[in-house]
């Protein structure tokens, strides 16, 4: 919806602080240290985007699944839900909120089995253990935990706007939009609005690029530069742990190691 | 979500239809009054697809909206696959207003229901949504005489250049003639046309323009309206579904609303104009001289209450044709629904 950002629930709602994160994984990071705690985060964002691709979903529409994923376990321990079973729900609740065509329960559970099998055979030996019944649970209470939030602003079209105003930079483009893309592997889309990480995203693609000449460019915005640094600093931050981060022979060892939901209740 | 299920204590059942089954229910929190839509669960195909997509269209949109004018969710819960939605709870509807003959309109009470209406549409349309199915009883009034838009279900965001809509959309009698020529491209001007239609309504008390059939839609238009050509309306001949129709000379609106004054033929006469690029957004009606002039409008104490609401004892027992939500969402295309209201 392009409806009004500052009056959104994005907004008003879910852009939490950076403090509040750090209390609600607390019983999180009892186990897992920050650096394990985003690479969980990491395999999973491309477990939703290697679903939606599979399902030839916009990128649009694997964006908000993500940031629902996000959202979700921002209030919530790892153990409440086991985000296997969570990763497909919000790839389901976003396609339906987008808009996107019918995909149906029986397609998401085989889409999953199929990626499991074949694209993350390196992370699970055993099949997709979820079927529908579970899927169809799991997305009440997602729904719930979102607070019933569902419309998420997304840098793509601030990024847009602004590589339109600077004129036609296709590379550029390209590049930050992909940056932004990266940027959902980090914090940023729960603590910064859209436009910002827009920019963050804009400034690393010049300066990867060398475009110079575009610093009059960012000098005349009107933004909270130590914002724009904060969300850069996220950015690179990530770029340094990826370069000496193996994920195909560390996850396995990750995901053993992570909270999970217990299978008898002892409520 | 299983605690909400005890929050609501169920009072009075409000409706049933295809889709949803609406309750009156008390907040046991805060004691507030409240409307509970319940969405069933259609084939088992449908369960399976999880929560109804209709009912993830109003959540998404009124999770974002607030507005004196628009009704307000307050709050969703669930079980199992079953999904409810909670409203602020409204007394009756324009619909019901319109039809209680013991009800005498001055023309502050319609300003004041125009004006309402508008206000709440401005704000949608600010926020890029067409509603695409307003008319009388999915406004909804409560007794402080409040006017709330409702029923979002067949709402939509709009804006986004090229996209294709469909055009089965809106209560036949509400329905602009671009609709009714199958047009795919559409704007604001559904919904002021719509406002038109119901504005007619108020002054004639009874549906202006109540069309049979498509067809028959299109020539009451023309009748009232006069037809439109490819001069008046530049690119009419192209649409989807355009049909040449004798041309009709039209009828001049204060021969049709002979109790009006200028300033609102006026207003009438831009939002039912054919070409729906001529219809004004809300913004430009606001400011019409319609809203200026005397006399100012009724303030909402002052505007009146169907009689089952005034009178306790009929209230109670009486089988009235009352309904909280609109018949299309309930399933029931356009026909009355016999809803007990005890």
């Amino acid at each position: 919806m392009a409806g009004n950002f500052w009056q959104s629930s994005h907004f008003q709602q879910w852009i939490l602080d950076k403090q509040d994160l750090i209390r609600e994984r607390q019983q999180d990071l009892v186990v897992l240290n920050d650096e394990e705690y985003q690479k969980i985060f990491i395999f999973f964002a491309n477990f939703i985007q290697v679903l939606g691709e599979h399902l030839k979903l916009r990128q649009q529409v694997i964006a908000t699944a993500t940031v629902y994923f996000k959202r979700f376990y921002a209030r919530n321990s790892l153990k409440n839900i086991d985000p296997l079973l969570l990763a497909p729900t919000c790839v389901f609740l976003a396609s339906k909120v987008e808009e996107f065509g019918q995909i149906s329960n029986n397609r998401m559970i085989s889409t999953c089995q199929t990626v499991v099998k074949t694209k993350f055979g390196y992370a699970y030996n055993q099949e997709f253990p979820y079927r529908s019944n579970h899927l169809l649970e799991c997305e009440f209470y997602l729904l719930e935990n979102l607070d019933c939030c569902l419309i998420v602003y997304q840098p793509y079209r601030p990024l847009l706007q602004m590589i339109q105003d600077i004129g036609h930079e296709d590379q550029l483009l390209s590049l930050a939009w992909r940056l932004v893309n990266d940027s959902l592997r980090t914090d940023v889309c729960l603590l910064y609005p859209p436009y910002q990480i827009a920019i963050g995203c804009l400034q690393i693609a010049c300066v990867i690029q060398q475009k110079d000449g575009l610093k009059s460019w960012f000098a005349e915005l009107n933004v909270d530069i130590d914002k724009i640094q904060e969300i850069t600093r996220y950015i690179i931050n990530l770029f340094e742990m990826w370069k000496l981060y193996d994920e195909k022979k560390e996850i396995q060892s990750l995901l053993a190691k992570m909270p999970k939901p217990k299978l008898q209740s002892n409520r | 979500m299983e605690n909400k299920l005890n929050r609501y204590e169920k009072i009075a059942f409000l409706g049933e239809g295809q889709f949803a089954t609406v309750y009156k229910a008390r907040n046991k929190d805060t004691d507030e009054m409240v409307a509970v839509k319940k969405i069933k669960i259609g084939s088992i195909q449908e369960a399976r697809d999880g929560i109804n997509r209709t009912a993830l269209r109003e959540i998404k949109l009124l999770q974002e909206l607030k507005h004196q004018n628009i009704i307000g969710l307050l709050d969703v819960f669930g079980y199992a696959s079953n999904i409810s939605l909670v409203f602020d709870f409204m007394d009756t509807d324009l619909e019901v207003i319109i039809k209680d003959t013991r009800i005498v309109f001055t023309s502050g009470h319609i300003k004041a229901y125009t004006l309402m209406t508008l206000l709440g549409l401005e704000y949608l349309h600010d926020n890029w949504i067409l509603h695409r199915d307003l008319k009388p009883n999915n406004l909804l009034v409560n007794k402080q005489g409040i006017l709330k838009i409702a029923d979002f279900g067949l709402a939509k965001t709009f804006g986004s250049p090229n996209r294709i809509y469909t055009h089965q959309v809106v209560t036949r009698w509400y329905r602009s003639p671009e609709l009714l020529f199958g047009a795919r491209k559409y704007g604001t001007g559904v919904d002021m046309w719509a406002v038109g239609c119901i504005i007619a309504e108020l002054l004639l008390r009874v549906p202006f323009l109540p069309g049979e059939s498509d067809l028959d839609q299109l020539t009451r238009i023309f009748q009232a309206l006069g037809s439109p050509t490819e001069e008046t309306w530049p690119g009419l001949t192209s649409l989807q579904d355009y049909i040449q129709f004798k041309p009709f000379p039209g009828t001049p609106l204060k021969m049709i609303f002979t109790a009006a004054p200028d300033d609102l033929l006026d207003l009438l006469s831009v939002l039912l104009c054919l070409n729906p690029c001529k219809r004004p957004n809300c913004k430009t009606t606001l400011k019409m001289p319609y809203f200026s002039n005397r006399p100012p409008p009724s303030k909402g104490s002052q505007l009146p209450l169907p009689s089952n609401l005034l009178d306790p004892e009929i209230s109670q027992q009486c089988v009235s044709t009352r309904r909280l939500f609109h018949a299309n969402f309930l399933g029931n295309k356009r026909g009355k629904m016999i809803v007990l209201n005890c």
